[in-house]
């Protein structure tokens, strides 16, 4: 998706600037108090709250305007009317445009496409493979995630100093809670508190309902594994709204499952549908959406950021915006590579990279590994309903008691999963495998008229490690459409994560044969780094400027007024989906700024 | 139970009896409601009548009715890839020669127990062919899957073979099949 193309004109910037007069616009027109560079999960919020406390504020955005309602332009489309057979988009098409967006298999269709990059128009080198899904655009991946929120919990906060992994969390989850309890309260959390240590509770809305067969799984299961709690998906969709989300134009979920093309009823949380609405509403709010952020400026006598740097993805043009205080929020990788792309004097080797930490320790959260099982036995039983959720089992292993403890491998990893039933589909030819004879006529339409057998699943998401070869670094060589340089990647996952796998696989056959399920199957589908959708850990928060990029505020610990509050800032990545902690981290560090703003130490 | 064309065509099978040449049986088929895009005419006949054999009309739509025949052409026009659409039409030039060479006709002029023989012998080849290179798999899994997506994803196949409801507002977890009757279109 070119950022200059697509649905609806950009919205400019409304507020004393005249775009016909680039090269007469004084300095004072192109300055604010807060510039915050990303519109998606971080920088809406970076831009909610600091709006809401007072701080004229700049968003800038590479890609092009999605307006909440009028930009979903597949929001309400039958199956009938797609394009496609069952809008999937044409092999030459997927291989020509999308080579790494089409690899999660799942995410781009025709009915998404619009909320995925061209990886043709934005390329990087694979040292290793990388899977680097990514959006550009208002809202960013805000739009399309996944919407499963839940908090690290205190031993994943004091997990690297206690085993001496890549360096100490510089807060501990005392620091958080009371942000992930704001967080919750504003975005709309469905879940069921389960007074965990390893998962703790939060402010939720009511959760969404388990079918027949998850009943009986959780009742069988933990009958014969009790340490492993069977709870309802946490996800940010409204079950029943506040005032305040109603307000906003939100209301509760309506279970249609098409999340990802956007929700016409505002019912799960995305930049665009709740944190940029809030922040509009302050009249604080300029979005400048084609305005790709190449570098920060560095004012050497100052010794503080005096703004950003931008080329104009319509004009090409260069253009500056300067403001007493800079949020990165362009997600892990392109925060990052701001940092490092904004080289000076004070700055060779990238902005506030004297550790040379910049780009290493990538994390993600292995997946692709679990088991199956068929449940026949429900055969009389169905659902209504859509159910854009799933079941959660927490992490078990490794709590810190003996019982849980491990010899294999360190931390430990959750499992989501669900029942349902196959639909018609179900005996359409599966890659690779040899098509079994089907029949035709009027019997096999009545059997494929009827649902097909319940299946359960549960797929492990994994913790990984911080390794500090594990990185990302700038290419000067692979230059992108508008001549910047661009990332290359190279991560692996390593000793630690494989033998973790293997456990993946091996605890959910157990749980799904404890519930007496047929046919269960232990499998390991795979995973390349990335697959998670999850990076992290690019300029990661410590306690000390010489083995960490950011502090204990998601400042940059050689220049204070910038804050990088995405995924970069991640010291560990815990199992858990990592989106509310970097909501609860980006509203903490808002107030920070503005308290220190008004203390002048900015 | 036979359709209108089924009909037609076993009414000029009788009349004609075996002197009627082929052109004037395909003749017989009825001339086809919409113009074909990527298919010739030909073609298009012929997927018309191996889709309603595949999903045939019951007490709902059939393939044809769905559109089935069109979505299949619009997919070789601009969704399949050129191996995937040179596999397809080899496919339908082949049911005409193996309907010839068994019956001396091609594949819409035969009888529906002629026609179903010859897609049971492609299943049953396909299904021993083993996975192979997707270049050397067999035409007839992709057509039934082709026919059988499009009917299910049809209107008339989503709300009336299957059940459809755009907008649930609500899950409920644990309902008696019997009260639904049929499964979901969409998930």
């Amino acid at each position: 998706m070119p950022p200059s193309g697509g649905r609806g004109p950009i919205r400019r910037v409304e507020w004393g600037v005249n775009m016909a007069n680039l090269n007469g616009r004084t300095r004072l027109e192109n300055t604010y108090d807060a510039i915050v560079v990303g519109s998606g999960i971080t920088g809406g919020w970076a831009a909610k709250e600091l709006t809401q406390k007072g701080l004229k504020t700049l968003v800038l955005e590479r890609g092009p305007m999605v307006r909440h309602l009028e930009d979903y332009p597949t929001a309400t489309t039958d199956p009938w009317q797609a394009k496609y057979p069952q809008g999937q988009l044409p092999p030459e098409e997927l291989n020509a445009h999308y080579a790494v967006q089409k690899r999660t298999g799942y995410t781009l269709t025709e009915h998404t496409q619009h909320f995925f990059v061209r990886d043709d128009q934005n390329p990087y080198t694979e040292e290793s493979r990388y899977d680097w899904i990514r959006g550009y655009h208002v809202g960013g991946r805000s739009l399309t995630w996944g919407r499963q929120s839940y908090r690290h919990s205190p031993i994943d906060f004091e997990a690297n100093a206690r085993e001496g992994i890549g360096v100490d969390w510089p807060i501990r989850y005392e620091d958080l809670a009371p942000w992930y309890d704001y967080v919750e309260r504003f975005i709309g959390v469905s879940g069921q508190n389960e007074g965990l240590a390893q998962l703790p509770d939060g402010q939720y809305q009511p959760p969404m309902a388990m079918n027949c067969v998850e009943k009986a799984f959780k009742a069988k299961s933990e009958a014969r594994f009790p340490e492993r709690r069977i709870t309802m998906g946490r996800t940010a969709h409204l079950t029943e709204p506040t005032e305040e989300q109603l307000s906003l134009g939100r209301t509760k979920c309506q279970y249609r499952n098409l999340c990802i093309r956007g929700c016409p009823f505002g019912a799960y949380f995305s930049s665009n549908s709740a944190s940029l609405v809030a922040a509009d509403r302050t009249g604080n709010l300029v979005i400048r959406p084609g305005s790709i952020v190449t570098s920060l400026i560095y004012d050497e006598k100052a010794g503080r950021a005096s703004g950003v740097r931008i080329l104009d993805a319509e004009t090409r043009q260069e253009e500056e915006f300067y403001a007493d205080v800079v949020f990165l929020c362009a997600s892990a990788f392109n925060s990052a590579w701001i940092l490092m792309n904004s080289t000076s004097s004070r700055f060779p080797n990238g902005f506030g990279n004297a550790s040379d930490q910049l780009g290493r320790n990538v994390m993600d959260h292995h997946l692709g590994v679990g088991a199956s099982g068929e449940a026949p036995e429900f055969a009389d039983t169905y659902y209504s309903g859509r159910r854009p959720n799933g079941i959660y089992v927490p992490r078990f292993r490794n709590l810190g008691d003996a019982a849980t403890q491990r010899s294999d491998y360190l931390r430990g990893f959750g499992y989501q999963g669900g029942a349902s039933r196959s639909g018609w589909d179900r005996d359409l030819t599966k890659p690779g495998a040899t098509p079994a004879p089907r029949g035709f006529g009027a019997e096999r339409k009545a059997a494929l008229s009827q649902p097909g057998p319940w299946v359960i699943g549960l797929g492990g998401f994994g913790e990984i490690l911080p390794y500090a070869d594990n990185r990302i670094t700038l290419n000067h060589e692979v230059r992108d459409q508008f001549g910047l340089p661009t990332l290359s990647m190279n991560v692996t996952i390593r000793e630690n994560e494989i033998a973790m796998r293997r456990d993946m696989q091996t605890a959910a056959a157990e749980m799904l044969e404890a519930a007496g399920f047929k046919n269960v199957q232990g499998r390991d589908s795979g995973y390349a780094p990335g697959l998670g959708i999850h990076e992290m850990g690019t300029a990661r928060m410590g306690r000390d400027p010489k083995t960490s990029v950011l502090n204990a505020h998601n400042q940059v610990h050689e220049c204070k007024n910038v804050y990088v509050t995405d995924g970069a800032a991640m010291t560990s990545a815990s199992c858990v989906n990592p989106s509310l902690t970097y909501m609860a981290l980006t509203a903490r560090a808002a107030d920070h700024a503005v308290q220190a703003r008004k203390r002048g130490e900015l | 139970m036979l359709n209108r064309r089924d009909a037609l065509r076993g009414l000029a099978l009788t009349v004609g009896g075996t002197a009627i040449g082929w052109a004037a049986r395909a003749a017989a088929a009825p001339a086809l409601a919409w113009t074909p895009v990527a298919l010739t005419s030909g073609q298009a006949r012929l997927v018309d009548v191996v889709a309603e054999l595949i999903i045939p009309a019951t007490d709902t739509p059939g393939a044809r009715q769905a559109g089935v025949p069109q979505f299949i052409d619009r997919a070789l026009a601009d969704y399949l890839d050129k191996a995937q659409s040179d596999r397809l039409r080899a496919g339908l030039e082949r049911m005409d020669a193996d309907a010839r060479a068994a019956q001396g006709d091609i594949f819409v002029a035969l009888t529906p127990q002629q026609q179903v023989e010859l897609l049971t012998g492609y299943e049953r080849e396909a299904s021993t062919m083993g996975s192979g290179a997707p270049g050397e798999s067999h035409f007839f899994p992709m057509l039934q899957d082709l026919v059988t997506v499009g009917y299910f994803t049809s209107e008339p196949g989503a709300t009336l073979a299957l059940r459809y409801d755009p907008i649930p507002g609500a899950y409920d977890g644990c309902v008696p099949l019997a009260q639904l009757g049929r499964g979901w279109a969409t998930r």
